[in-house]
């Protein structure tokens, strides 16, 4: 079995893990129940039937069949009491009361992820978009909302999914037992893009975490060359700036992801591409290619504008 | 055409046989339509009527299935440019929406048109203009779908349509008003269905059939019936909610003003787990049917059969929120449904043990209808385990909305219900057309059917369990999906050619194939099978008197029939609900043209009703003249009149 | 039908000889009684289903009415009330004429009828103006309008039955089936009126028990 990019059958948390014991155990039953019903139904079909007089003694008679079919009917009803009691203790294991280590508001939004993290001092919040760094071995609190349809988020190795429902607040609890980089994806059919919105958790070891951490709530690099200080002036005389914030700019527009901390990312457009400079600027020149229908138009810019602004934006670390 | 089994026995001589043919002769001209296209628009007959609305269900069945051959096909490669997002959604919407209120309830009801009343040993359902309504109704809110499909108005939030993404601030245009105007129409089609099911049932079973010696088949379609009166209401009136949101600024599903976006979940869902029972239960019917007849034995415990049908239909309204399960929904509720969602598997397993039984103390034929019977038994069983599985919340919350859950659909679905319809198509065939369908084609369509369902379907659960959501138009290459898609696609292909199978053997038999006899299958028990194939306009010279539980079983050689109908005009045998006692004469109406005409004037009432409200006001007097019409008395000489002297 | 009876019917072979049988019958032996109930059914359903998203919705709301909006007027949803329950007597004498077959009277009972329809109509006009809401106010007055709403298209349906009637009635030819439409549509009638009484409860009552 390959090793998936994202799958139910490799759980790296405790919550995955459950739900994987708990499908072997119905995968296991289910394939005896399959084998023993389709076994007597084809004996049934093909047995070897000779004369009437012999079809007719050999039957069980009325009686005896109807003692065997209730046997098979007590036989099911009490499989189905087995696997309500084995799922009845999962649900109950997956509950969770514990103090999370760390609380992240995650909202959905027509198609990618933003993501806040609570933290008592206003300004050492951090908002990043379809990245979540979370602490190995630490229970992580994910507070879901939607700022337009319904969404779900979906990290299989770590978890099952909850839906983000505009208007109403849920939660999901997420744990990863080893450090690593866990894909996850929208699964509620939420429009044009619903096949690219994708988001990565990312669990880093402790001091990894405050590292990145710290990085993150720090606002932008101020640019220390011509290239990247004309970057800064094509980003904020573009576009860009009636969507997207970057601390420390006078670019404050929520409508697009905070692109404070860009450069630390991975990906871009929510898992559509690897974070790269070529395919950043195929992105900023033309998203529609890459992903039609999403809400960032083209832009058209000078090859120099465009390459003071690769530049900028690649400080943003 | 050789003579009806129920004529008069004592027709031996020539005098005899005379008045026998005079009879058919009477009888013919009283019962059938009017000639050429007129007459056949005219058509009240359940079986004209019945015929169309298979044929109709079927044609929708294969434009579905060119659907999901181009889902196929984009899905088969990752990153595939072949479909783009827009066209992929209404692709999967109008699949979904095609299939389950174009195809499958459709196809169900229309079966069940034009079998109970052979079955029940009557003439023709219980009100023949109100039958020709709810079809026409049907064909014009299915040309409207597509219409708008081919003219890129097409639906594309998806056939459950959840808000607030199929509301007006999400959903601009008319594609969704488009989908919540089909489903009216579809609607209504279906309650008019089950209203003539349920009446017909109740009322017009041959003298003797009392309930418990009804057909199996026809429980399960009284059951059907049932349940699409009290289920499909809530669909109904969700996209009336849904369109008034969108057309005159209601607030049903607008949290802001108070609305709630899982208002529309709940209503939709009420509806919609009931619908699949609706789809699924005749197709348990036509397994006992099937069963019965090639193993020649009577279906063990039929009071155990009958008592699970009534109770799958009971039970499947109780468990609509498992497909809420990922909402914030209490989880105290939430266990609820998961116990409910894992009992009903419990009638259904009864039905398997009953059946095993009847197999086991019986000799199989292995015709082709009784192959998908097999492949149904193999089949379903996959989708009935899966779905216990996905009763359990942790469970589900990991494969809710992903292929796990299209493996776990199709698989009971076409397994739980296509394949016994094919059984079906190929069992009662003969009984509708008068010739029998190839045996050696009906293999391999039933190979290729087979193979290609479980090929495409299977994988789609390891897909589904590997991450892969659902409603998606493309995947990333590293994802790993890609060897799994192509798997599926090329099951896809394969059950598009056993569809070609099908086809061909339909036109060939057509054409020229083997003329059927009354009873072809030399076997059957019910009283379909009393009268020729094709049955005549009357389908029965005689009614039948029943005497037990499989008719033609029980046959003796002076068997006894009904006498003292009317000939001369259309007049049906009223018995009593329970034990089938002769009641009284009914006399049904004959064809007119006031059925189409007013499902016409409510097509056009429906569709103008995504544009503007007024449409109600204008409609409703649009449709009154047809309705008022087609029930106005056109007497004829010889009928009782009233006068003022009566007190 | 009685043992002795069905015996005669049957001739020697068992045969069962039905021409004696009659060709009208009222009440549950007809089969448009059990059309009648089963468009019943489905109408009701529907009626419940806006009264469930009524309920629904309450839970949105802090205030039922929302703070901004008055409690429904009472007069004309009384009156309206008061006059649906007085039609039930009426409609009541009339299926009672139509089963004894009485023309006279079920003339009288059927423009009776059509008179009442016409003024739960015009009632019902003053009744939607009684919510003092909008149904694009909020979802309160959606649900309102909804309920409401959906019982008005089976009055308007009721009217247009009556006038049909009455007008069939008189113009004639009158046949014996026609005396068991007007049954069927006294039994209808039971069912249009007894379930606005509960949708009023729901719908003008209850907002008041709450505050």
């Amino acid at each position: 079995m390959p090793d998936w990019l994202q799958s139910v059958l490799q759980p790296a948390g405790p919550q995955a893990e459950r739900v994987h014991a708990l499908w072997n155990f119905m995968l296991a039953v289910s394939v005896i129940v399959y084998v023993v019903v389709v076994g007597v139904l084809l004996l049934a079909t093909f047995r070897p039937r000779h004369s009437e007089a012999e079809l007719a003694e050999g039957a069980p008679g009325e009686r005896g069949v109807t003692r065997l079919v209730s046997l098979a009917t007590a036989v099911t009803v009490l499989t189905l009491f087995a696997f309500l009691l084995f799922d009845f203790s999962t649900g109950r294991a997956l509950t969770s009361s514990v103090k999370p280590a760390v609380s992240i508001e995650v909202t959905g939004h027509q198609w990618w992820w933003e993501a806040t993290y609570y933290h008592d001092i206003p300004n050492k919040r951090v908002t990043t978009a379809n990245e979540i760094h979370i602490p190995v071995g630490r229970p992580v609190l994910l507070r879901l909302n939607s700022q337009d349809v319904i969404h779900s988020f979906w990290a299989p190795d770590l978890n099952g999914k909850r839906d983000l429902i505009p208007g109403k607040e849920s939660s999901l609890w997420l744990e990863a037992d080893t450090p690593g980089v866990y894909r996850g994806q929208c699964a509620e059919f939420c429009g044009y893009q619903h096949a690219k919105m994708a988001f990565l958790i990312v669990a880093d070891r402790p001091a990894d975490f405050q590292r990145w951490y710290a990085a993150q709530a720090d606002t932008a690099k101020t640019p220390t060359d011509s290239l990247t200080s004309r970057g800064l002036e094509v980003f904020l005389t573009s576009p860009c700036v009636m969507c997207h914030t970057i601390h420390g700019t006078p670019a404050g527009a929520t409508l697009g992801p905070d692109l404070t901390h860009v450069a630390s990312r991975r990906y871009i457009g929510a898992g559509a591409l690897p974070n790269t400079r070529g395919n950043l600027a195929g992105w900023i020149l033309d998203a529609q290619g890459i992903k039609p229908g999403a809400h960032m138009p083209p832009n058209s810019l000078s090859p120099a504008d465009l390459q003071a602004l690769l530049a900028y934006l690649g400080t943003l670390k | 055409m050789s003579a009806p089994i129920t004529a008069d026995p004592a027709a031996a001589e020539p005098e005899a046989r005379a008045s026998v043919r005079e009879l058919h002769e009477t009888l013919e001209r009283t019962w059938s339509d009017r000639p050429g296209l007129l007459g056949w628009l005219m058509s009240v007959d359940h079986k004209s009527l019945g015929k169309r609305y298979v044929i109709t269900a079927f044609v929708f069945f294969l434009l579905g299935g060119i659907e999901a051959a181009m889902m196929r096909m984009q899905l088969a490669r990752p990153e595939s440019r072949l479909i783009g997002p827009d066209l992929y959604n209404q692709l999967f919407t109008t699949h979904g929406t095609t299939m389950m209120f174009l195809f499958a309830v459709p196809v169900m009801v229309a079966m069940g048109l034009y079998l109970v009343p052979l079955m029940i040993g009557s003439r023709d359902v219980a009100f023949p203009r109100l039958n020709a309504y709810g079809y026409y109704t049907y064909l014009i809110g299915g040309l409207f779908l597509y219409t708008a499909f081919f003219l890129n108005t097409g639906p594309d939030a998806g056939w459950f349509a959840y808000t607030p993404l199929s509301g007006p601030e999400f959903a601009p245009g008319k594609r969704v008003d488009v989908w919540a105007q089909t489903i009216t129409f579809t609607e209504i089609s279906a309650i008019i269905g089950a209203i003539e099911l349920i009446v017909t049932i109740f009322k017009q079973r041959a003298p003797g059939m009392s309930l418990n010696r009804m057909p199996l088949l026809v429980w399960s379609m009284l059951v059907m019936a049932f349940m699409i009166l009290f289920a499909m209401p809530w669909v109904a009136v969700d996209s009336q909610f849904l369109a008034m949101d969108r057309l005159i600024g209601t607030h049903f599903f607008n949290q802001a003003e108070g609305g709630d976006a899982l208002l529309w979940q709940h209503l939709f869902w009420f509806f919609g787990h009931p619908e699949v029972y609706i789809i699924f239960i005749p197709a348990l019917g036509y397994v006992s049917t099937i069963i019965a007849t090639f193993t020649r034995r009577e279906i063990f415990g039929y009071p155990a059969m009958v008592l699970s049908l009534v109770a799958t239909g009971f039970l499947g309204f109780g468990l609509w929120v498992h497909h809420m399960f990922a909402t914030n929904i209490p989880q105290l509720g939430e266990s609820f449904f998961t116990a409910a969602s894992a009992m009903i598997a419990i009638p259904t397993g009864i039905q398997f043990f009953c059946w095993i039984a009847t197999i086991w103390g019986g000799r199989p034929r292995f015709t082709t209808p009784f192959l998908f019977i097999l492949g149904f038994m193999v089949t379903f069983l996959i989708g009935g385990l899966s779905g216990v599985m996905v009763a359990s919340v942790p469970f589900d919350l990991q494969v809710h909305d992903t292929f796990f859950i299209v493996a776990h659909l199709h698989y009971v679905l076409i397994g739980g219900a296509v394949f016994p319809l094919w059984g079906a198509f190929y069992y009662w065939f003969p009984k509708l057309t008068g010739r029998m369908l190839s045996e050696r084609l009906g293999r391999w369509n039933f190979a290729l059917f087979f193979i290609g369902m479980n090929v495409t379907f299977f994988p789609m659960h390891l897909l589904g369990l590997a991450g892969m959501p659902r409603r998606v138009y493309t995947y990333l290459a590293e994802t790993g999906w890609g060897t799994l898609n192509l798997v599926a696609t090329v099951g896809g292909v394969t059950i598009a050619a056993s569809v070609l199978v099908f086809l061909y053997n339909v036109a060939r038999s057509l054409a020229n194939g083997e003329v059927a006899s009354s009873d072809p299958w030399e076997a059957s028990s019910t009283l379909e099978w009393a009268t020729t194939s094709p049955p005549p306009a009357y389908n029965f010279a005689h009614l039948p008197v029943v005497q037990g539980r499989y008719p033609l079983w029980s046959r003796t050689v002076d068997e006894p029939v009904v006498t003292g109908l009317r000939t001369d005009q259309r007049q049906l045998l009223i018995t009593t609900l329970l034990d089938a006692t002769p009641d009284h004469r009914h006399r049904t109406p004959d064809p007119t043209l006031w059925p189409l005409v007013a499902a016409v004037a409510t097509g056009v009432t429906f569709i103008a009703l995504i544009f503007t409200p007024w449409a109600l006001v204008v409609g409703a007097a649009l449709v009154a003249g047809p309705l008022i019409a087609w029930g106005w008395p056109k007497p004829k000489p010889g009928d009782p009149i009233v006068t003022e002297g009566v007190r | 039908m009685s043992a002795v009876e069905s015996a005669r019917m049957q001739g020697e072979r068992g045969s069962i000889d039905v021409s004696a049988l009659p060709e009208t019958t009222f009440g549950h032996r007809a089969v448009t009684w059990w059309g009648t109930l089963g468009f019943m059914a489905a109408e009701g359903t529907t009626l419940l289903i806006c009264a469930v998203a009524y309920l629904y919705v309450q839970r949105n709301f802090q205030h039922w009415p929302p703070a901004e909006t008055p409690l429904p007027s009472l007069t004309v949803p009384t009156v309206q009330a008061a006059l649906m329950l007085l039609s039930i007597p009426v409609m009541a004498w009339t299926a009672r004429a139509a089963r004894r077959l009485e023309l006279g009277k079920i003339r009288l009972g059927m423009v009776l009828s059509a008179i009442f329809a016409l003024g739960f109509c015009v009632l019902r006009w003053f009744e939607f103006r009684a919510l003092h809401t909008r149904w694009d106010s909020n979802a309160y007055g959606s649900v309102a309008w909804a309920v409401v709403f959906a019982h008005a298209t089976l009055l308007v349906a009721q009217l247009g039955e009556s006038i049909s009637i009455a007008a069939l009635l008189f113009a004639g030819p009158v046949e014996p089936k026609h005396f068991a439409d007007v049954d069927d549509s006294c039994l209808y009638w039971y069912f249009m009126t007894g379930s606005w009484v509960l949708l009023y409860l729901l719908v003008f009552i209850s907002p008041r028990l709450m505050s």
